[in-house]
């Protein structure tokens, strides 16, 4: 089995962790295997996941400089919800590169459903759309963190969610994220960090392009956690 | 005569606790409300003194003072590579594909919603207060700063403005009187007035007893002899797609019309 680790810290009004892993094709069983470990670290129940992304771009005028906006349509719930995301930049300098995540500005906001044409209408374009498929775990561990373990899908046609199909089959992104704040995100990565190490059987953690490779333990590990009967809050 | 509806809602409030009107048990939904804003008459230079006998208004209908309200309304302006500012842009070449006008609006009794209007566009967003930041963050659109307002510019004149002052109880009804002022300036630009009738939340059944409302207070406004008058422009909700049932986005769309008018009245 193959993993791609990846280890984010965003940075917003509060400050965040992410961490995320790519898990290949005969890993299905791993998946599964990731999910008994999460139920047992969190003790809490899984979300389902399913949210439709669209990445805006600003028209070719528009802005003092180009300008990307993520529109999230939660579609998990009976009534789509919908988030407007501004991801910024990443943290720079000696300490950041230090940390083992990536340090960002996020800033969130709730939106109505009409946040797409709104968007459209200030002179935005519809760059790529995806939808997200899988699961979640949110807990308090040192720090709020969130697990979520998707897959992408990619839309035939323009919004139509109902006939995604996957973009890479059978590869699943792994993310873990935690909210923080300006003077408090070491302790965040710590507590991200730390998390990270129990996962660390079946998934290593890194940044974004800084590939731990292959997890050789993985698919024992799976399998032992798996004939465990797992769910059990370690 | 007063309406039959207006006598009880203003003698409701000398009625025991179990036959005051429904608003202790309604539940906590949108109740109907209506935007009014002075027109001086001709010639007539707005003073606070028009503020001043409108809240004696209130108080002569048995209005009791309950508070203070604030309600902000921003312009954003369009930032271009170009530096053109969309069509209102003051230079260089101007886009017509971008709004003229971008507003926000920050509501009094709901600081954590935030609503953005393309009126061109007929387009209301509602969205939570970490919107502002959104924006300054895709620094595409720049909420203007107000820089002098003794200009009169009829397109500075309401640059930031702030709608504030005083609340009043009334029966069924609530009365929230304020000035239109830039922000950081007590320069008054006009004076609006938001009626909220809490029992009912459609806009339909609403309408009798809000114009028998209206027509009370103008009424009592033309014993004072005032050198204008209220005057409530309709905002055709349905354009925006707002349903019959009122809600904070109604309220945001009506700040927006009435500031036109006030805008309309400064120029005029």
């Amino acid at each position: 089995m193959s993993l791609s680790l990846h280890c984010l810290l965003f940075f917003f009004r509060k400050c965040s962790a992410i961490s995320s892993v790519l898990i290949d094709p005969p890993i299905l069983q791993h998946v599964e295997a990731l999910e008994v470990l999460l139920q047992g670290l969190s003790g809490v129940p899984k979300e389902r996941v399913r949210v439709h992304e669209l990445c805006l771009k600003s028209g070719p005028n528009l802005g003092v400089v180009p300008s990307e906006v993520r529109l999230l349509g939660d579609l998990a719930q009976a009534t789509p919800s919908w988030t407007i995301r501004h991801v910024g930049g990443a943290m720079r300098g000696a300490g950041a590169e230090q940390i083992s995540v990536l340090v960002r500005t996020v800033v969130e906001s709730k939106a109505s459903k009409n946040v797409l044409h709104y968007f459209y209408t200030l002179g935005y374009k519809l760059d790529h759309e995806i939808l997200k498929i899988g699961f979640a775990f949110r807990f308090h561990r040192g720090a709020q963190i969130t697990v979520t373990v998707t897959s992408a899908n990619k839309m035939p046609r323009l919004h139509a969610t109902d006939e995604a199909v996957p973009v890479t089959p059978g590869i699943q992104l792994v993310e873990i994220t935690a909210p923080a704040a300006a003077d408090n995100y070491n302790d965040v990565v710590s507590a991200v960090t730390a998390f990270c190490e129990f996962l660390a059987p079946l998934l290593h953690l890194s940044k974004p392009g800084h590939s731990t490779g292959i997890v050789t333990t993985a698919g024992a590990a799976a399998a032992s956690l798996m004939s465990s009967g797992g769910g059990k809050t370690l | 005569m007063p309406a039959v509806k207006w006598y009880r809602t203003l003698t409701s409030r000398n009625l025991p606790s179990v036959f005051l009107p429904a608003l202790s048990l309604t539940p906590a939904v949108f109740r109907r409300r209506r935007l009014m804003h002075w027109h001086p008459s001709p010639g007539v230079t707005l003073n606070s003194q028009i503020l001043a006998e409108a809240c004696g208004c209130a108080e002569s209908l048995g209005g009791v003072k309950d508070g203070r309200w604030k309600t902000s309304i921003f312009f954003y302006r369009a930032m271009t590579r170009d530096g053109a500012a969309g069509p209102a842009g003051q230079q260089g070449q101007q886009h017509p594909d971008l709004p003229r006008e971008l507003l926000g609006v920050a509501l009094h009794e709901r600081p954590g919603l935030y609503f953005s209007i393309v009126r061109a566009a007929r387009l209301v967003l509602q969205a939570d207060a970490a919107f502002p930041q959104v924006m300054e963050k895709l620094q595409s659109y720049k909420a203007r700063v107000a820089l002098n307002f003794e200009v009169a510019s009829c397109l500075l004149v309401s640059d930031f403005p702030n709608l504030g002052g005083f609340q009043y109880q009334l029966g069924d009804f609530c009365l929230r009187i304020g000035k239109c002022a830039p922000n950081n300036s007590e320069s008054l630009r006009g004076i609006m007035m938001e009626v909220e009738y809490y029992p009912l939340s459609s806009i339909e059944k609403s309408r009798a007893i809000m114009e028998d409302f209206f027509d009370i207070w103008q009424e009592t406004v033309a014993k004072k002899s005032l050198p204008g008058h209220f005057i409530h422009v309709e905002s055709n909700f349905s354009e925006y797609g707002l349903s019959d049932q009122y809600s904070f986005q109604h309220t945001a769309v009506q700040y927006a019309t009435c500031l036109q008018q006030l805008m309309a009245t400064v120029r005029g």
